[in-house]
């Protein structure tokens, strides 16, 4: 076969035509957070090839995704469901369960692949501009299809058991949307520092499984005593699924503090990891 | 006038390297407190000044380790420049190390898609036109494999094929025309001279002297991150290769 003809011209590239100074002193923050805008498109890509690439070579592939968490509670069921009476919790205890192993699986694995992600992707970074976040951006929204997956699967076995659905149900995306911030945030800092030191990875691998000790997945919150009742509640993913479960199954809306904790943990985490990675950025450039 | 499309003026960057490069953070105290945590500056690049104008190739030639690639990946942005200034206007296609963006878990296609819409390509064009791609680059019936199966040959066509799409105002290539075999050479050449005439600003960096000499519009020769030379191809080109074979004139 003769290699050969003539591709035709695509359209103009995204964006203005760029003109790159380095001595152009505008904040990096406002020029990576457009860069990332112009290259929205491409995020859906990268999402793509972070899913793809994950279950490539397995035979259940995506499978997996709802595989995951119903062995996780499967198990936790079968050991803990002596210990915690369903009358206390409202709901069947295997549905309690997967509501926390969900949101928790989601932030644990979200956290992680971000952190990685600058790593992992250093063959194009370090030959490709692209800003910086898009990676970390592109490996929490991967897990974000799984956690989606899974709410889906959490919402058929709530109307199998018999619990049925409030209306409120309908208002399930704004914790969902507060945790994704939240691990968006969490996983650039983490990504920042990944960066210069692989070991925060280990560390953060280590913390976040404590963490979810800390969050009542698998236990109700007033089984707690103080003081470490305080200390859960002062955890940002308690008052996310305290938020998801009163949407789901609760009755009447949750108090107003659970919205604001959520949703401003959420808001801060993703600040702040912004501006750290964009400003961090330039210096840890030279060590991928 | 026409501005030029690369400008950079006094250039540099170094790589910051430990000296005794402790394995654990007990070693690190322990050197810290016998204060023997000592950093050593590699100046990759040192004071390169240079500018290229839309429709201009410039050659870099220089021995391993002379910040050739180093200073793509300034140009290409992907690395900030530690003193001096760099402007570069337009839209950039970096061919650096082929194919090293690439996964190999993902196909031929996929890959060309994810690697155009990183040059700020739309995804869906790229994806409707891979059958183009695929004979451009000779990859019929390939396009749907895992480049994993690909030769190092393959992998260079494709990338080439797509960082070449359009018009460029800004071409960096690393060593594209050695890979490949004689077809694909002569072919990619073509292709350049093409970008040429549309007024694509083209940075080569090459080992091959016949190459630098030939298409270069002038010749960059690095050392050790500094400029020697620069100028008129045949000139740099001839004084570079005496250099080599009597190493003591760039012992300046």
């Amino acid at each position: 076969m003769v290699p050969g003809g003539v591709i035709p011209a695509p359209p103009p590239r995204v964006g203005v035509r760029p003109v790159y100074d380095s001595a152009d002193t505008g904040s990096p923050v406002l020029g990576q957070l457009r860069e990332l805008w112009e290259l929205r498109r491409l995020l859906r890509i990268v999402v793509a090839r972070d899913v793809i690439v994950r279950y490539k070579r397995s035979l259940l592939g995506v499978w997996w995704t709802l595989l995951n968490p119903l062995l996780t509670v499967a198990v936790m069921w079968a050991v803990l469901s002596g210990i915690f009476h369903a009358r206390s919790l409202g709901v069947p205890y295997i549905v309690y369960l997967l509501s926390g192993v969900l949101l928790i699986n989601f932030f644990q694995q979200g956290v992680i692949a971000a952190g990685w992600s600058m790593a992992g992707s250093s063959g194009v970074i370090s030959k490709v501009h692209v800003p910086p976040a898009l990676f970390a951006l592109s490996a929490v929204l991967a897990a974000g299809v799984t956690l989606i997956v899974s709410v889906g699967l959490l919402l058929v076995m709530m109307l199998a058991t018999g619990v049925g659905m409030q209306p409120s149900a309908l208002l399930v995306p704004v914790p969902l949307l507060a945790l994704a911030m939240l691990g968006t945030g969490c996983g650039l800092l983490l990504a920042a520092a990944a960066v210069r030191v692989h070991d925060v990875i280990d560390f953060t691998q280590v913390a976040l499984q404590l963490l979810a000790f800390v969050t009542p997945t698998f236990y109700l919150l007033s089984s707690v005593s103080e003081p470490m009742r305080t200390a859960v509640q002062f955890n940002p993913l308690t008052q996310i699924l305290l938020l998801f479960r009163g949407l789901l199954w609760g009755s009447g809306l949750p108090p107003w503090w659970t919205w604001a904790a959520s949703a401003g943990s959420g808001a801060v985490a993703l600040g702040l990891g912004t501006v750290v990675l964009a400003r961090t950025w330039r210096a840890s450039a030279a060590m991928l | 006038m026409i501005e030029p499309a690369i400008e950079v003026s006094d250039l540099a960057l170094a790589y910051r390297l430990m000296r005794n490069r402790p394995g654990t953070i007990a070693e690190l105290a322990i050197n810290a407190l016998r204060r023997q945590v000592r950093y050593e500056r590699l100046w990759a690049l040192d004071g390169v000044s240079f500018s290229v104008a839309p429709g201009e190739l410039l050659a870099v030639v220089g021995p391993n380790g002379a910040g050739k690639s180093t200073l793509l990946r300034v140009l290409a942005r992907v690395l900030p420049p530690g003193r001096g200034r760099v402007i570069v206007r337009g839209h950039v296609s970096p061919i650096i190390e082929l194919g090293a963006g690439f996964n190999t878990e993902l196909t031929g296609l996929e890959n060309a898609v994810l690697y155009g819409a990183l040059l700020g390509h739309d995804p869906r064009w790229l994806q409707r036109h891979g059958d183009a791609i695929a004979a451009y680059a000779g990859l019929e019936g390939f396009m749907d494999v895992p480049i994993r199966a690909y030769s190092s040959g393959m992998i260079g066509r494709l990338a080439f094929a797509v960082a070449t799409l359009g018009t460029p105002d800004v071409l960096l290539i690393d060593e594209v025309l050695a890979v490949g075999d004689e077809e694909f050479r002569t072919r990619s050449a073509a292709r350049i001279d093409e970008l040429i005439g549309g007024g694509t600003a083209v940075v080569l960096v090459t080992h091959g002297m016949e190459v630098a000499r030939s298409r270069g519009d002038r010749v960059l020769w690095l050392d050790h991150g500094r400029p020697v030379a620069l100028g008129e191809p045949d000139h740099v080109v001839d004084a570079y290769v005496r250099s080599v074979s009597d190493p003591a004139v760039v012992a300046r």
